[in-house]
């Protein structure tokens, strides 16, 4: 019997050949395999630690300032200060986001009802466009729930799971959403990337400078009425106008989103 | 024995340095390409190559990505780094500021084409490809300083003046 013995450099082109067809194969099938939603749950321990860092460096950061200040004002009543400061350092984080929170509900107290209240685990803003919250399938989060901040639509979930759940921003390069330009009469479709913004309107459409966008709720995903952001200068490219949108809600600062029922969840 | 140690590192530090408390640039960094690097000081190319491969599949699996174009460009990106620093006998900070930077490159670059060649929407642009190699090199500077602080922490010379002082 021949026996057959593979080069170190061969096996991995090989290898490589393999990952290429599998990776075609996974594209067509779309699903995503047990390892990944694993793996989620074993990085949320490590977020979590990355979060508790971070917020103890802000919340030092902001003791640090507010002892400096108590101290220029108050110099004999440091030991008061200190013990101030330690209260203030602990609740600091938690009123920002409560108030975030709170600003959400009572913009929006019609959906307050269905909507489910959700804080940021996690972010990634500038690779995979998407953010962790931690409410999910057990707390009413469904998928392709559109998902608010204060100033506006973030985006939609579009992964989740018993506890926690993923928000793809409008931002991804896949995103994508119905909206209507308040002024214009017809519809356009925002796309994200870089730079989101309004596709498929009419050719020479006069786009109003910094004129708001809202969702119009054809694609079947967003309600209709929700703020996304304002228009730029609109150009037309080929067939279509096309005008830049800049986006209301900055995921960069979001701390608390409110998670809309999915179309159809709610009678 | 290191390496699996710095591979584990580098997995907690990917999904730390994306924590919502801290700041949204540092989620652009690839910390797991440092290990490819690491690797490349010792390993010969294809040996480098294996382990990027392994790197790259990690990428792809904690990214959430399709699996399978991370694994062949951190491959391709780890045999290449290898040759680079071979050719060019680079050591010391430059080793790894160097090295960290081509290995993004290369890694997110042809992981651009791949997904091309797949009709994937890949989930960042060019910015985000920009920003990924200056945040991955921001980090090959960083542990090229810590290693140069823990070298001269343990240099003899150090321990011949401390010696100096005592007497």
């Amino acid at each position: 019997m021949a026996s057959l013995r593979l080069r170190s450099d061969l096996a991995l082109v090989v290898i490589c050949v393999g990952l290429y067809v599998g990776a075609a194969a996974q594209v067509r099938s779309g699903r995503h395999t047990a390892l990944s939603l694993a793996l989620g749950a074993l990085a949320a321990p490590v977020t979590a630690a990355a979060n508790a860092v971070g917020s103890f460096w802000s919340l030092v950061w902001l003791g640090e300032r507010g002892l400096s200040e108590t101290i220029a004002e108050l110099g004999r009543l440091r030991a008061e200060a200190d013990e101030l400061r330690r209260s203030n350092q602990l609740l600091t984080a938690e009123l920002a986001a409560l108030r975030q929170g709170s600003q959400l509900l009572a913009r929006f107290p019609a959906l307050a009802e269905y909507a489910v209240l959700a804080r940021v685990q996690s972010r990634d803003v500038v690779l995979t466009h998407t953010m962790l919250i931690d409410r999910g399938r057990a707390d009413g989060v469904r998928l392709d729930a559109p998902v608010l901040a204060g100033d506006g639509l973030l985006g939609r979930i579009d992964r989740v799971s018993d506890r926690s759940a993923r928000v793809q921003l409008l931002t991804h390069p896949a995103a994508a959403a119905a909206v209507r330009i308040i002024g214009v009469a017809a519809e356009g479709l925002l796309v994200g990337g870089d730079q989101p913004s309004i596709t498929q309107l009419p050719p020479y459409t006069e786009v109003p400078a910094e004129a708001a966008v809202v969702s119009s709720g054809s694609e079947g995903i967003y309600p209709p009425g929700l703020v996304i952001g304002t228009t730029g200068e609109g150009t037309t490219r080929g067939l279509f106008t096309v005008a830049p949108v800049v986006l209301a809600a900055r995921a960069t600062d979001t701390m608390v989103v409110l998670v809309l029922p999915a179309i159809g969840q709610v009678p | 024995m290191k390496l699996a140690l710095a591979f584990l590192a580098a997995l907690a530090a990917h999904f730390a340095l994306r924590a919502a408390h801290l700041w949204w640039v540092l989620a652009a960094g690839q910390p797991l390409l440092l290990v490819v690097v690491a690797a490349a000081r010792a390993r010969p190319p294809v040996a480098t190559a294996w382990m990027g491969l392994a790197v790259g599949l990690a990428i792809d699996l904690v990214s959430g990505r399709v699996i399978g174009p991370g694994g062949i460009a951190g491959a391709a990106a780890g045999a290449a780094v290898s040759l680079l620093v071979r050719r060019l006998e680079l050591e010391g900070p430059l080793f790894w500021i160097v090295g960290s930077l081509a290995a993004a490159a290369c890694s997110e670059g042809l992981w651009f084409a791949l997904l091309s060649t797949l009709g994937v929407v890949p989930d960042h642009g060019w910015l985000g490809l920009a920003a990924t190699v200056a945040m991955t090199a921001a980090i090959g500077l960083a542990v090229a300083t810590v290693e140069r602080g823990v070298r001269a922490w343990r240099s003899p010379e150090r321990a011949r003046r401390r010696l100096l002082k005592r007497l």
